[in-house]
């Protein structure tokens, strides 16, 4: 049985989806579905299976997974690259075979899939060409976009000698020439280093801001928990947890205490007290409801010698609600 | 999964319509090539059935039996001056059977055939043989190139000055003279043929026949009227015609069969002990009085 | 096929082509404007691209210095030595044009596909069928500056051959260089039809099927009149399959000139005309086929 957690308009809490509340949808699928066959395997390879999506307007949504778990192939189905094997997709209204609709989004391909041969403003003025513009609003455009992204003085560096980080942005900046309202990033932070990807999560932050309707997808789960409203854990093409990270990740369940030099004697009597759960080494942790013995267990650990160092009430990470969620799928 | 894609059948149609309308023009334009690109020519199929596979294969492949041909004349050349007449031979075959539109090679294959080899030749009949076949490769060289006079010219010659057949090389030029391009002399070598036989009866007309061409060349015709003034004159001359046959029979093709001697010349035949021409069917010679041997009997040498 | 049945069949695919074209008009006829932008752009870039590869680059110096050497032959006649430089220059423009062709074309859309450059493409507002025009439109651009390349040259060198004459001043042999420039033209509307077959196949296939599949053609569409004397000899099926690629493979000897202008033949403007609308024809019919594949093509 699947475990999928419907977002409900009444128990959103991120502020991102606060403020999307009421809002169109700018992505839809309903039962999308991709199967893969060939000759070797007849049945086929379902890589996107019966998915439902739902992106509302002005709001960061990522699709997590492992490798291999349709992501990709999604935003691929999406974008009109690979025509699914049933169901319905479409964007701000419109069905996705309508070209028109290509005029408001902005795609960023994994790995920046970008003629080599070219700098960073004959590309921009390429892509922006292919909208329209005018030669003194591509001009306009390119520089704009190099300033954004940082590549104004690297203007005329052919794409195949830019960095890895370089070329993300260039990436990006392609996405954003037609200034879309959606824009679609595949594994925006892959292969960047962390000034890199701190620099990218930085970018999507700006554009969050902006008012963009953003449909990210990843396996860096910290770089996710930066940015998105809401997160989608997709596995072996199915969304088998879905919602705002506060939603997925759930309530905190404990209070610990990180308290240093304890001794041992003094860690048993501690743990002997009224509300708390146990005493593992350094850290003591209490049950979230026993908030009202805090005081007293911190008098006791003081007393015993022990130097507090961090009361917190830790919620599980993302990474802990991935794991879980795919744990529990049925093989 | 169908709904995303756009139907293809208007742009199916379209092609088939399209087809419809191309298929007939391009059978048409390959059916017709040969002739439309010169309405005169026939230009013989370049297929590898015609040519030989390997040939075909090498040379037809793209359209470059023309390179090849090239190639092979380099060899020609090469061959040439290295003074191995005999080994020309098979290349000018190869060449010009790759490129039937190569008049030079046309040319010389039939010249090296009709006068060096000819020449060269031991026996009279090597000779003949030889002779033949340079009239027999100018023959084809026109059917390959029936709209160009060059090889009109060239086996109208080769009659003319190598197997002295009067009558057939005369027919020869004129048809070579029926191309508008064909220069002047080509129109006086009409009647050059039968000064040479004395045959006055074909002579002057032919004479009108050129002094007719060519009205704006002036030394064209200062040459005919120069010719046809000379013959008025000596027509009746005995003397003329004793010194015409003279120079005919001494001149340094001497080594050629005279045109008298040619088994084909329907008109002349000649005395095997003096060489003075005779008629064919008379049984004495009217100069000698030798008595031809009868029909069947081994040809006797010419005895000088 | 009699006259009659030839213009009844004409007749038929005019007004199929009619009714489509009005049929359909309310599909394309919005579509006209914002479509030659982006063909355009995409050939812009094509051809960006093309000058930037090193091998294009270094084939034509090779060419061009194939060419100038040809003016070595001054050991022959005049006559011959033109007829050497026509024929040998003729053929290097259609043997270096047709390899180009082949090594252009099937690069250019397996090689999107398999670099995926063709997603940032594909994911703004570009038609497939714009995509593939433009791609085609690029490549002949780059393949008709090639071929002027190659043209001029071969121009100049026959141009100054009879001044390299040095015993003979006067025995000059001036050809005429209209029919050479006219067979340079018709060798790169051959290049255009068979370049407009590769893109077809590169719609459907791999880089290295194409390449396979662009000589093989390029056999067949040189060897039409062999292939329609075996097809006469033949009988049953091999007989079908001779005529259906007799028929089907474009037949490049059409705008093949090049033995005539080389041994100074007069040639018909008409026929070449004809060969050259034909080959128009041809390539819109090739690309339409191209366009409905791309369309249906997962990248």
């Amino acid at each position: 049985m699947t475990r999928r957690t419907r977002v409900t308009t009444t128990d959103l809490t991120a502020q991102g989806v606060t403020a999307a509340k009421g809002r169109a949808h700018v992505v839809r699928t309903e039962g999308l579905t991709k199967v893969y066959r060939s000759l070797l395997s007849p049945a086929g390879v379902r890589a996107v299976d019966n998915l439902n999506l739902a992106v509302r307007e002005g709001e960061t949504y990522s699709i997590v997974g492992p490798n291999g778990s349709g992501k990709t192939t999604t935003l691929k189905i999406l974008l009109g690259l690979i025509f699914p094997t049933s169901g319905s997709a479409t964007i701000f209204g419109k069905t996705i075979a309508d070209l028109g609709v290509r005029e408001r989004i902005g795609f960023l391909p994994e790995d920046a899939y970008l003629y080599d041969c070219f700098s960073g403003e004959e590309l921009l003025d390429f892509y922006a060409g292919l909208f329209g513009y005018s030669k003194a609003k591509r001009r306009q455009l390119t520089d704009e976009l190099l300033e954004l992204v940082g590549m104004q003085e690297n203007r005329r560096v052919p794409f195949r000698e830019c960095s890895k980080g370089m070329r993300q942005r260039l990436a990006l900046a392609q996405a954003l020439v037609n200034d879309p309202e959606l824009l679609i990033l595949d594994e925006p932070t892959s292969g960047l280093d962390p000034a890199g990807r701190h620099q990218m999560t930085l970018l999507i932050q700006e554009l969050k801001r902006r008012g963009k309707t953003i449909l990210l997808c990843s396996h860096f789960l910290a770089e996710v928990e930066e940015v998105c409203d809401r997160v989608g854990i997709m596995y072996r093409g199915k969304i088998v947890a879905e919602g705002a990270l506060s939603e997925l990740a759930g309530e905190p369940t404990e209070i610990v205490i990180e308290a240093r030099g304890l001794p041992e004697t003094a860690a048993e009597q501690i743990a002997a007290l009224p509300g708390v759960l146990g005493v593992d080494g350094e850290l003591v942790r209490m049950g979230h409801a026993e908030e009202g013995r805090l005081w007293s267990v911190l008098e006791r650990v003081h007393q015993a010698g022990g130097r507090i160092v961090e009361v917190r009430r830790p919620r599980p990470s993302l990474q802990d609600v991935f794991v879980r969620a795919i744990r529990e799928e049925p093989r | 999964m169908s709904q995303l894609r756009r139907p293809h059948w208007p742009a199916a149609l379209l092609v088939v319509g399209l087809l419809l309308i191309l298929a007939p023009l391009q059978e048409r334009i390959h059916s017709a090539r040969p002739r439309l690109f010169d309405p005169e020519q026939r230009v013989r199929r370049a297929s590898a059935i015609t040519i030989g596979p390997t040939a075909g294969v090498i040379a037809a492949l793209g359209g470059f039996r023309t390179v090849a041909a090239d190639l092979l004349w380099l060899r020609v050349e090469r061959a040439w001056h290295g003074g191995n007449w005999w080994a020309i031979i098979p290349l000018l075959d190869a060449v010009v059977e790759l490129d039937p539109h190569f008049l030079l090679a046309w040319k010389v294959y039939g010249w090296h055939c009709a006068y060096n080899l000819h020449v060269e030749a031991q026996t009279l009949v090597d000779k003949r043989y030889w002779l033949q076949r340079g009239l027999q490769v100018l023959e084809r060289g026109v059917e390959a190139n029936p709209g160009r006079w060059d090889l009109y010219f060239e086996l109208g010659w080769t009659y003319y000055d190598r197997a002295h057949d009067a009558y057939r090389a005369a027919e020869w030029f004129r048809r070579a003279d029926e191309f508008p391009d064909a220069p002047a002399y080509v129109t006086r070598l009409v009647y050059r043929p039968f000064e040479r036989i004395l045959d006055f009866d074909r002579l002057f007309p032919a004479i009108e026949y050129a002094r007719a061409k060519h009205l704006d060349d002036h030394h064209h015709q200062r040459i005919v009227n120069r010719d046809l003034e000379w013959w008025t004159t000596r027509q009746d001359d005995p003397q003329e015609h004793r010194r015409q046959i003279v120079i005919e029979n001494t001149r340094r093709h001497q080594r050629a069969i005279p045109f008298h001697m040619y088994p084909d010349n329907p008109y002349w035949d000649v005395c095997p002990r003096c060489g003075m021409p005779s008629a064919k069917d008379a049984q004495t010679c009217a100069n000698c009085g030798y008595e031809r041997p009868p029909e069947g009997w081994p040809d006797v040498p010419l005895i000088r | 096929m009699t006259p009659l049945a030839s213009r009844v069949i004409v007749l038929v695919g005019v007004a199929l082509v009619a009714a489509i074209v009005v049929i359909t008009r309310r599909a394309w006829l919005p579509a006209v404007g914002h479509t030659f932008p982006s063909v355009w752009r995409i050939a812009c870039i094509t051809v960006a691209e093309a000058r930037r590869r090193r091998v294009i680059q270094a084939v034509i110096i090779l060419v061009v210095l194939l060419l100038s050497s040809m003016t070595f032959f001054t050991y022959l006649s005049p006559m011959e030595q033109a007829r050497m430089i026509i024929s040998s220059g003729l053929a290097a423009i259609t043997v270096f044009g047709i390899l180009l062709a082949i090594f252009v074309a099937a690069f250019l859309i397996p090689a999107e596909i398999e670099n995926r450059t063709i997603y940032a493409i594909l994911s703004k507002p570009v038609k497939r069928f714009e995509f593939v025009l433009g791609k085609y439109l690029g490549a002949m651009i780059v393949l008709g500056a090639i071929v002027a390349v190659m043209t001029v040259v071969l121009v100049g060198v026959l141009a100054l051959q009879d001044r390299l004459v040095q015993d003979l001043p006067d025995s000059r042999f001036d050809p005429n260089l209209g029919p050479v420039i006219l067979a340079a033209v018709l060798s790169y509307f051959a290049l255009a039809v068979l370049t407009a077959l590769i893109v077809l196949i590169s719609t459907v296939g791999s880089t290295t099927m194409t390449v396979i599949s662009a000589f093989i053609i390029w056999a067949i569409g040189s060897l039409q009149s062999t292939i329609h004397d075996l097809a006469e000899n033949a009988a049953g099926v091999s007989r079908l399959v001779l005529l259906v690629l007799y028929n089907v493979v474009p037949k490049l000897e059409n705008f093949d000139i090049r033995h005539e202008v080389s041994n100074f033949m007069s040639i018909s403007v008409v026929a070449a005309w004809e060969a050259i609308l034909h080959g128009l024809g041809y390539i819109v019919v090739v690309l339409i086929l191209a366009a409905i594949f791309f369309n249906d093509r997962q990248v």
